[in-house]
């Protein structure tokens, strides 16, 4: 038992191979509210954040996009437009809770044709090596178990001068903002969860797993030390969230 | 360098405002549809701007990073760039606007946007009924009609008031008799000094002999 190799799931150390169960239940609990959420939570201002991404990502019509953690689709459905007929998107998630919502709510919005949905786990990705043109992953990575694994997964599946793009939450610039962010984080978004999608635990773990996030420094070195070249980060609202970039050599 | 929340904030502000006016043009958006694809680059100064206009079905997309081809790339001034959008008889030499690229998005651009007629009352008509939206919408271009022939006319009252009403300067048309009447007087003058000239020129050649 000592042995037992643990990680963090929020502050709490569990086990390696539970954590990924655990994750599961939150998005499972969370998955019907989640763009409410994410709206309320943000003001909104995911979609800005999300759109920089897209706009960084570079994405041409006729590629191949792997948006991970994808979830609701909110990547998935702009990429889809961009990339044509001719190209297509793999909306991946390891959450088959957020995939069906995320699928559905595409498939209402006729976005069909060049999507294709796909149950997956970032650190081992079902995909043959070199893929992708670009592979997305928003608001995802701080709940891989090992993230080192998954950022070595994608750079395999990405084509040589692919680019990988991280968005994530992070560590806010100024300590005002850290401190009022950190109010806002602990205080009023459990009760909105609870208020909301009657689920206060779930967005205490968020809060927890930001907090627990590599720092955009940290975050970059990790992806220069999974082999991705030219890696860089936008700080976005005040460094509250950060955008990475890093592309395959 | 700043945020890029705030310049995603601009480009999301403006591109919702293009295409919730082009909801109210359907045949704009049917002319726009053929041009599905096409990418117009614009480099922009007073006030400096880089975007660009992506067309993507019957709507605009305004993007700051486009990594594709880009069918047009325009540089040039806001304000020319809405002139030249305007008037489509406006060329962009005499206006100082640089192209690069294919000329004729541009040209399609400014048929398209000499034909535009976005129907205004539809929104209002969502809100309040059709007959409301309509009184709504006469009592606006009423106000409208009212208020371009007031800014036509201001100049020519602005003027009239400093004048007749202040007194600050003389009316125009006693300006315009004062400095007709200094002009003769100048004239005469230099008729009066070129005469003397001559008579002194003869009396001291008299005097000579």
């Amino acid at each position: 038992m000592k042995d037992r190799k643990t990680t963090h799931f929020g502050y709490q150390e569990v086990p390696v191979e539970e954590k990924a169960g655990r994750v599961a239940e939150v998005f499972h609990s969370v998955a019907a509210r989640y763009d409410v959420m994410n709206d309320l939570m943000s003001g909104g201002i995911h979609r800005l954040w999300k759109r920089f991404t897209i706009e960084l990502s570079g994405a041409r019509p006729g590629q191949k996009i792997l948006d991970i953690a994808g979830g609701t689709g909110d990547l998935t459905a702009r990429f889809s437009r961009i990339v044509g007929a001719s190209g297509q998107v793999v909306l991946a998630d390891i959450n088959e809770s957020m995939l069906r919502v995320g699928r559905d709510r595409l498939l209402d919005r006729g976005i069909a044709g060049n999507v294709v949905p796909v149950q997956a786990d970032a650190q081992y990705l079902p995909f043959p090596d070199n893929t992708f043109d670009c592979i997305t992953i928003a608001f995802g990575l701080r709940n891989v178990t090992d993230k080192d694994l998954a950022l070595r997964s994608m750079l395999r599946v990405l084509k040589p001068g692919g680019r990988l793009l991280v968005l994530e939450f992070s560590k806010p610039e100024s300590k005002l903002l850290e401190k009022v962010y950190d109010q806002y984080s602990f205080r009023l978004l459990p009760f909105m969860g609870k208020l909301v999608a009657d689920d206060a635990e779930s967005y205490r773990y968020l809060a927890e797993s930001i907090r627990m996030h590599p720092d955009q420094e940290t975050l970059k070195q990790m992806m220069a030390d999974a082999g991705f070249v030219d890696c860089e980060f936008h700080n976005m609202t005040g460094g509250i969230v950060a955008l990475h970039r890093g592309i395959k050599p | 360098m700043s945020d890029p929340t705030y310049r995603a904030g601009f480009d999301a502000a403006l591109e919702t405002a293009i295409n919730t006016a082009l909801q109210y043009d359907p045949a704009t958006r049917t002319r726009l549809q053929a041009l599905d694809g096409t990418v117009m680059a614009l480099d922009l100064s007073a006030p400096t701007l880089q975007c660009c206009l992506c067309i993507e079905g019957d709507q605009v997309r305004v993007r700051q990073h486009w990594a594709g081809d880009v069918t047009t790339s325009i540089r040039c001034s806001a304000i020319s760039l809405v002139r030249l959008l305007k008037d489509s008889d406006a060329t962009p030499a005499a206006l100082g606007v640089s192209i690069s690229g294919s000329s004729a998005l541009l040209a399609e651009l400014q048929w398209i946007m000499s034909d535009l007629d976005i129907d205004w009352e539809a929104p209002l008509a969502q809100l309040f009924g059709d007959i409301p939206a309509h009184s709504i919408g006469n009592a606006l271009r009423s106000a409208g009609s009212w208020l371009s022939a007031s800014l036509s006319r201001a100049p020519v009252a602005a003027a009239e008031t400093i004048s007749e009403e202040w007194q600050l300067t003389p009316p125009q048309a006693q300006f315009e008799a004062f400095a007709d009447d200094l002009s003769e007087l100048s004239l005469a003058t230099e008729r009066l000094e070129a005469r003397v000239r001559l008579l002194q020129a003869q009396f001291s050649r008299g005097e000579a002999e």
